[in-house]
């Protein structure tokens, strides 16, 4: 006889006050134990042995009870997910506050980075098992129900499952894959977040604009216009602030990348916003300004230079890995694979958004450099023979064009 | 330092998170130890039962030496309990101390960390006399029975259960910085001739 899903499912439980028994939903909130996981806080910056021992100590905690968690029978694993209230800060403090293996901080003394690597394993294996419904052929939850328990209680959340791919995506790719499919396919509401998030992404593109002083903040364009005093510019403003700024920008391009590596179906969503202009355009805006700070000022600390270089480059890169992921999902993707009955939609939405790019003449000679446009344009004229030729010969010379602006070789 | 992050600005500025209150719960650990006592005291295995058992298994001629020993323990317990919370705290202190030492010869940093984790600064002298009367006790055990005493320790921690995600390949590994180019010198020269990307 089939099991029942867990949602349907109804236990004997033991009254703590009356000792009596009684029946009760499986997935009953008096189900759930009052545990109180702790915060996860980051490794302590200084050497003091007393935040270190305190640091050991809280990620002892949550080890020791995420694995007491993690070694619950599915019934009551579920309760205490949904229930303890605890448990659910302690993971998000957990995504929010780990430390990235390309954030600044010195090497971990051994006790720590075991510690570290344990609350990895445990962190990561408690949302995988949340992000499955289906454990055994005998502990399984509706599809449908499982989409409602993990979107009502924000289990998952958009920040949250960005976290989730930045810190575990580059070994765990093929398991996270699945996991967030999963959790996209049973609850599509996830679909409309990532919509209401992307204005968010965007203003924090607008802000670092802001900072490098080639967009104004709208609140302190009055201010400004009172005070009559400029704005400073990566050239000319703390160091600190300028640091701030690159550091900024390295985790958003990385975080945005992992996301859209782990899972490319978000790119219509991002598209749909204008998204692909937006990010060249703040590429364009952006780079010259903090390649001409970082190289131009002066750097009491060298290492900090240098270190501020290499983060740059690094979020150029991603900037550019992220422009050809969307592109490539929600144009390239559909004519090449043949998934789209008619591809003249896609090939025309393709040679749109290389059009709008060529004023971006330092973009697109990074872009061409890393995924050359004339490859993807005769891989189209393969597929599609009847492309209008006239307008591939145009972009390839508006291409040609940007390195000569730019003075570079192609 | 607070370092900027992107999912920090959607967790603050966008409406698809729930905005949870974190304020106050820097003190959490001490919650957490006192919650760790109550769990302690809420354990259905209790003092009585493991004398019960310990003294049930072996001869009558080795009661006094038990005794003796289970004693000790209980008196350890005492000066790292304290004896602010009642005789039963105490008993649930020695339980947690003979689980934590029976199969030990000496008090390691493992056992240190988990009685401090667990009662905060202790004497050590007491925890090695529990220690040491742990091993007295289990040695006059036969085997099998030391087996059974693990067993009852293992099923009231809820160890032995397996974990999910047991035969899982986990990797630690983690997106890293990428390579790039030499920083250009002094930054003298127009840097939009040299500064392409190392792809």
């Amino acid at each position: 006889m089939p099991v029942l899903p867990l949602e349907e499912q109804h236990v004997d439980h033991k009254d703590g006050m009356t000792g009596k028994l009684r029946s009760l939903p499986a997935l009953d909130p008096k189900r759930a134990v009052s545990r109180h996981f702790v915060l996860y806080l980051p490794p302590p910056a200084l050497c003091s042995p007393a935040l270190l021992e305190e640091f050991l100590e809280r990620s002892e905690f949550i080890i020791q009870d995420l694995r007491w968690l993690l070694a619950l029978p599915h019934d009551l694993f579920w309760c205490q997910v949904i229930y303890d209230e605890s448990l659910q800060k302690c993971l998000d403090s957990f995504l929010s506050n780990c430390p990235r293996s390309y954030d600044p901080h010195p090497p971990f003394p051994p006790a720590v980075q075991q510690v570290q690597s344990e609350l990895h394993r445990c962190v990561f294996l408690t949302f995988l098992r949340m992000s499955t419904h289906k454990e055994s052929k005998d502990h399984h939850i509706t599809p449908s129900v499982f989409g409602e328990i993990i979107y009502n209680n924000f289990l998952f959340d958009i920040p949250k499952l960005m976290d989730i791919c930045v810190l575990f995506g580059k070994g765990n790719s093929g398991l996270l894959q699945k996991m967030i499919d999963n959790i996209f396919r049973h609850q599509p509401s996830y679909y409309q977040d990532l919509d209401d998030s992307v204005p968010t992404l965007l203003q924090v593109l607008s802000s670092i604009l802001v900072v490098c002083g080639v967009q104004q903040d709208k609140d302190s364009v009055e201010l400004q216009k009172l005070g009559e005093q400029n704005r400073s510019t990566p050239l000319d403003m703390p160091v600190e602030e300028l640091q701030d700024a690159v550091l900024y920008l390295c985790d958003s391009t990385s975080t945005l990348w992992a996301f859209l590596d782990i899972f490319p179906a978000s790119s219509e969503t991002l598209k749909k916003h204008d998204f692909l202009n937006r990010l060249s355009c703040f590429y364009e805006l952006c780079c010259p300004e903090l390649e001409d700070a970082i190289t131009k000022r002066t750097f009491e600390d060298k290492g900090l230079q240098s270190d501020l270089w290499r983060r740059l480059s690094h979020s150029r890169k991603k900037m550019l890995e992220i422009f050809h992921i969307i592109l490539s999902k929600t144009c390239l993707q559909p004519i090449l694979e043949h998934k789209a009955e008619n591809i003249q939609p896609y090939v025309e939405d393709f040679l749109q958004v290389l059009t709008v790019l060529l004023p971006e003449r330092r973009f697109l000679c990074d872009y061409d450099e890393l995924f050359p446009v004339a490859d993807d344009l005769n891989l189209l004229q393969q597929v599609s023979p009847s492309i209008d030729e006239t307008r591939t010969t145009y972009i390839l010379h508006g291409v040609q064009g940007a390195y000569a602006d730019t003075r570079r070789p192609m | 330092m607070v370092l900027p992050r992107l999912t920090g600005a959607l967790r603050s500025f966008s409406n698809v998170t729930r905005q949870d209150d974190y304020r106050g719960e820097s003190a959490d650990l001490m919650n957490k130890r006192s919650k760790l006592r109550e769990q302690v005291l809420e354990s259905d295995l209790t003092w009585k039962k493991i004398t019960q058992f310990v003294t049930g298994i072996v001869d009558q001629k080795e009661h006094e030496a038990i005794n003796e020993g289970l004693k000790e323990i209980l008196q350890a317990a005492k000066l790292i309990v304290g004896t602010d919370h009642g005789q039963e705290a105490i008993e649930s202190g020695a339980v947690f101390l003979l689980k934590t030492f029976y199969d030990k010869e000496s008090v390691g940093q493992k056992e240190t960390k988990a009685i401090k984790q667990m009662f905060g600064p202790f004497p050590s002298t007491s925890a090695t006399a529990a220690c040491n009367a742990a091993s007295r006790i289990v040695s006059q055990l036969p085997q099998d029975q030391v087996n059974r005493l693990a067993k009852l320790f293992q099923e009231n921690g809820g160890e032995g259960r397996m974990l999910f995600g047991n035969n899982v390949v986990f990797s630690l590994e983690m997106y890293e910085l990428e390579a790039a180019d030499d920083i250009p010198i002094n930054g003298t020269t127009d840097i939009e001739d040299r500064l392409t990307l190392d792809l």
